[in-house]
C-alpha cells in the first residue's frame, strides 16, 4: 500500500487540472461497487424472515448472502463484502439481525458468527472457483457448490458456537443447543435455494 | 471542446475475433461539440446514443478513431476528460455514493484532492445552481424524484466541468420535476455551461437547444439547428417537439 | 432499527475516535474483570456514558432486545443438570455474569450509534486505517449506508409481488430462492450502474482526507479509555 507522491506526478504531467489524481482502476472500481452492494444485500437479508420449520425463531437469509457473495464475487471480493458488512454495522448501519448495529455486537452472543463471515465467504469462493479468480459459477457442478456451502456452514456454526462459549461463558453442549441446533436445519434449505439461484439463468454476472 | 474523429465501437461482450466482424454500435462517427453549446442527442432506443456519449469522458474506449477533450486525447488524461465532461446517468438513484446530499455532491471534488474550503465552496455553488441550497444534511432517499435528479446534476457540476452530459435525465420524472430540471438546464446554459442531453423525449428541449443531433443505427443522420432538423425529419420519424 | 439521531448531548459533540476508544476500553474491562466487583464498576461507567449521550437505560435496552433471549437463555441452560435435583442455580452464576458484561458492552455501543453521524464514523475509519485499505473501507461503508434502504425496498417489493401472485403457497425453499434471486439481480444491476457513476466522478485512491479535530472535551474520555485498557491488562 504505497502512496505515490503527488508532487512528482503533478510535475511529470505538467497539467494544471487533476493530473495528480490516482484513479482507482476500472476492474477494482466495479468490484468495490459489487462488494458494497453485496454487503448491503447481506444486511437487507436480515430484514426478510421466513418461518423456521423446526423452531419458533424465524429464519433470515444472512448466511445465504454470505455464500452468494463467495459464489458470485469470488473469494477476495466476497470476503471483502463481508468485511464491509461488519464494519458498516459496527459504525451504525442497522445491518445485523433484528436491525441491530454497533461495536457491541462484535463481542455479543452472535459475535462468532459475524467474525466467521469473511472467512466463510472466502472459503466458499475458493472451493467454488478453485482459486482466487472468479469463474462462471454455473460452470461448476452442483456437488462442488454444495460442498463449498457445507464447508461454509460448518465454519460459521463452529465459530458461532465457540463465540457463544466465550462471550456467554457456556459449556459446549449449552452453546450448541442455543446457537446451532435450531438453526442448522434451515441452512439445508438455504443451500438448496442457493444451488437453485446459481443454476438458474436469472443471474448473469460477467 | 469535445472532438470525435472516425469513432467506431463494437458490442463489448464478444471475443476478439467475432468482435472485428460484429456490427458496430457506433459506426465511424466524427463530431465536434463546442464549449457553451446546448446539444440534444436524439434517436430511437439502441441507436448508440449512450455508447457515443460514454466516449466523451473515457468511460468506454473506442475500437477505432480518437476522442479529444480540450485538444487532449482522452486516453492520455482520463482525469482531465472526466473533469471537463461531467455526466449524469439514467436513474440517478444508483449513482449516489453516500447517504446524505453533502457527502454525495462532495465526492467528485474529494477525489480531485482539493482543499476542504474549496470543496465546501463547490458543494454550495453546485447545490445553489440546481436550487437545492440548504439541503446539505438531508438524506438522499428521502428526496423526491425531481430533487434527486437535481442533486445528481449538482454532483456533476461540483467537478466544475466545461460540459454537462445528461443521459436520459427525464425518465421516471413527473411533469413538475421535469420542468424543474429543464429550468435549471436553461439557467446553466445561459451562464455558458456546455450541455448535452441524450433523450428520446424532445418536448420543450428544441427551444433551449441550439443543435439537434439524430442518431440511427450507430450513425449521426441529422445534425443542425433543431428547427431545420425537424423539418428534414418530418414524415420520416415522428418526433414530438 | 438502531441509527443515528441528531441531538445536542455531550456525546454528540465528541470526536468519534474518542468514542470508539471508550467502547474498546469498556469491552476489554468488562471481559477481563467479569467479577461482581469489576462489573459493578463497569455498570456505573455505563450509566455515566448513557447519561453523557442523553439516553435512558430503558430506551437503550429497547434497542438491544434482539440479544436478550440469548443473554437469558445462557444462564438458564447452565442451571439444568441431567440428574436430580435437575436444577443447580449456582452453576448459572458465571454465565449470568458473562451475559451481563455483554449487555453492558451492547448498551455502550447503542450510545455510540445514536450519537455519531455516518460521515464522522467514515472519517474516523479513513484516518485510523491508512492508505488504500482505509479508502476502500471508507467508501465501502458509505455505500452500504446508502444502498441498505434501497435493497430492503427491493426485497420487500419482491415479496409483495410474490404474494400478489400467490407465491406464498409455494414451498419455503422456493420462496427463499425467489426473494434471494431478486436480491442478487438487483445488487448486480445497481452495482454495475454505480461502478460507471464512480468512474465518471474520478473515484481515486488519494482523495482529500476528511478532517476530524480532537477538542479539549475529548481529553477526559481518551484518558478514561486509556485507563480502562490499562486496567484490563493488570
Amino acid at each position: 500500500m504505497t502512496e505515490p507522491s503527488r508532487e512528482r506526478t503533478a510535475e511529470d504531467e505538467g497539467n494544471t487540472r487533476g493530473t495528480d489524481v490516482e484513479l482507482v482502476g476500472d476492474a477494482v472500481t466495479i468490484n468495490v461497487a459489487r462488494a458494497a452492494l453485496f454487503a448491503a444485500l447481506i444486511g437487507a437479508f436480515s430484514y426478510v424472515s421466513f418461518p423456521n420449520p423446526v423452531s419458533p425463531t424465524p429464519v433470515t437469509l444472512q448466511v445465504l448472502g454470505v455464500f452468494l457473495a463467495g459464489i458470485f464475487l469470488g473469494p477476495i471480493w466476497g470476503g471483502t463484502a463481508c468485511v464491509l458488512y461488519i464494519v458498516a454495522g459496527i459504525l451504525g448501519a442497522p445491518v445485523f439481525a433484528g436491525g441491530a448495529a454497533g461495536f457491541g455486537v462484535l463481542v455479543g452472543p452472535t459475535a462468532g458468527y459475524l467474525w466467521s463471515m469473511p472467512v466463510a465467504a472466502f472459503t466458499v469462493g475458493m472451493v467454488v472457483h478453485g482459486g482466487f479468480t472468479p469463474s462462471d459459477p454455473k460452470s461448476n457442478g452442483p456437488i462442488r457448490l454444495v460442498s463449498a456451502m457445507v464447508a461454509g456452514t460448518v465454519l460459521i456454526y463452529a465459530t458461532g458456537v465457540i463465540g457463544m462459549m466465550f462471550t456467554l461463558d457456556l459449556a459446549l453442549s449449552e452453546a450448541f443447543i442455543t446457537g446451532a441446533v435450531v438453526l442448522v436445519p434451515a441452512e439445508v434449505l438455504k443451500i438448496a435455494a442457493a444451488v437453485g439461484i446459481v443454476r438458474s439463468d436469472a443471474i448473469t454476472a460477467s | 471542446m469535445i472532438e470525435l474523429r472516425n469513432l467506431t465501437f463494437r458490442y463489448e461482450r464478444r471475443s476478439d475475433e467475432s468482435r472485428a466482424r460484429s456490427h458496430p454500435i457506433v459506426d465511424n462517427v466524427s463530431l465536434t461539440i463546442d464549449d457553451g453549446s446546448f446539444v440534444v442527442l436524439a434517436g430511437p432506443n439502441g441507436s448508440g446514443k449512450t455508447t457515443l456519449v460514454r466516449h466523451f469522458n473515457g468511460l468506454l474506449d473506442p475500437d477505432a478513431g480518437r476522442v479529444a477533450v480540450n485538444g487532449r486525447r482522452v486516453s492520455e488524461d482520463v482525469v482531465a476528460a472526466r473533469t471537463a465532461v461531467a455526466m449524469t446517468f439514467q436513474d440517478p438513484r444508483d449513482g449516489f455514493v453516500a447517504p446524505t446530499v453533502r457527502a454525495d455532491v462532495a465526492f467528485g471534488p474529494v477525489n480531485l484532492g482539493l482543499e476542504r474550503e474549496q470543496i465546501n465552496q463547490r458543494v454550495q455553488e453546485a447545490l445553489a445552481a440546481v436550487q437545492m441550497g440548504g439541503s446539505e444534511r438531508q438524506r438522499i432517499d428521502r428526496l423526491s424524484g425531481g430533487e434527486q435528479a437535481r442533486v445528481a446534476i449538482a454532483g456533476a457540476l461540483a467537478m466544475r466541468p466545461d460540459h454537462l452530459v445528461l443521459d436520459e435525465p427525464f425518465v421516471g420524472l413527473d411533469e413538475p420535476a421535469r420542468q424543474s430540471v429543464l429550468e435549471r438546464l436553461e439557467a446553466l446554459s445561459t451562464e455558458g455551461m456546455g450541455i448535452v442531453v441524450v433523450t428520446h423525449d424532445l418536448r420543450e428541449l428544441c427551444d433551449l437547444a441550439d443543435r439537434l443531433l439524430v442518431m440511427s443505427d450507430g450513425q449521426i443522420i441529422h445534425d443542425g439547428p433543431p428547427v431545420s432538423v425537424l423539418d428534414q425529419l418530418s414524415g420520416e420519424v415522428y418526433v414530438p417537439c | 432499527m438502531l441509527t443515528y439521531e441528531p441531538g445536542s448531548s455531550i456525546a454528540h459533540r465528541l470526536d468519534p475516535r474518542s468514542k470508539l476508544a471508550v467502547q474498546i476500553g469498556i469491552a476489554l474491562a468488562a471481559f477481563s474483570h467479569t467479577t461482581p466487583r469489576g462489573l459493578s464498576f463497569v455498570t456505573v461507567l455505563t450509566g455515566c456514558i448513557l447519561a453523557v449521550a442523553a439516553l435512558s437505560p430503558l430506551a437503550a435496552l429497547q434497542e438491544i432486545r434482539y440479544a436478550l433471549p440469548f443473554l437469558v437463555a445462557g444462564p438458564l441452560l447452565s442451571m439444568i443438570v441431567l440428574r436430580p435435583p435437575w436444577l443447580a442455580p449456582p452453576a448459572a452464576i458465571r454465565p449470568a455474569l458473562a451475559s451481563y458484561r455483554v449487555l453492558l458492552v451492547l448498551l455502550v455501543s447503542v450510545a455510540y450509534v445514536r450519537t455519531t453521524r455516518v460521515r464522522e464514523s467514515r472519517a474516523a475509519i479513513q484516518l485510523v486505517v491508512p492508505g488504500r485499505v482505509g479508502r476502500l473501507l471508507g467508501v465501502g461503508v458509505s455505500l452500504v449506508f446508502r444502498f441498505l434502504p434501497v435493497l430492503i425496498a427491493d426485497l420487500s417489493r419482491a415479496r409483495v409481488a410474490m404474494r400478489a401472485r400467490l407465491g406464498t403457497e409455494r414451498r419455503l425453499i422456493d420462496r427463499m430462492r425467489i426473494v434471494a434471486t431478486t436480491g442478487v439481480r438487483r445488487a448486480f444491476g445497481r452495482a454495475d450502474r454505480l461502478g460507471t457513476a464512480l468512474r465518471a466522478r474520478c473515484f481515486a485512491w488519494n482523495p482529500t482526507l476528511p478532517t476530524l479535530q480532537l477538542a479539549p472535551r475529548d481529553v477526559p474520555f481518551l484518558l478514561l479509555a486509556v485507563a480502562l485498557i490499562t486496567w484490563s491488562f493488570v
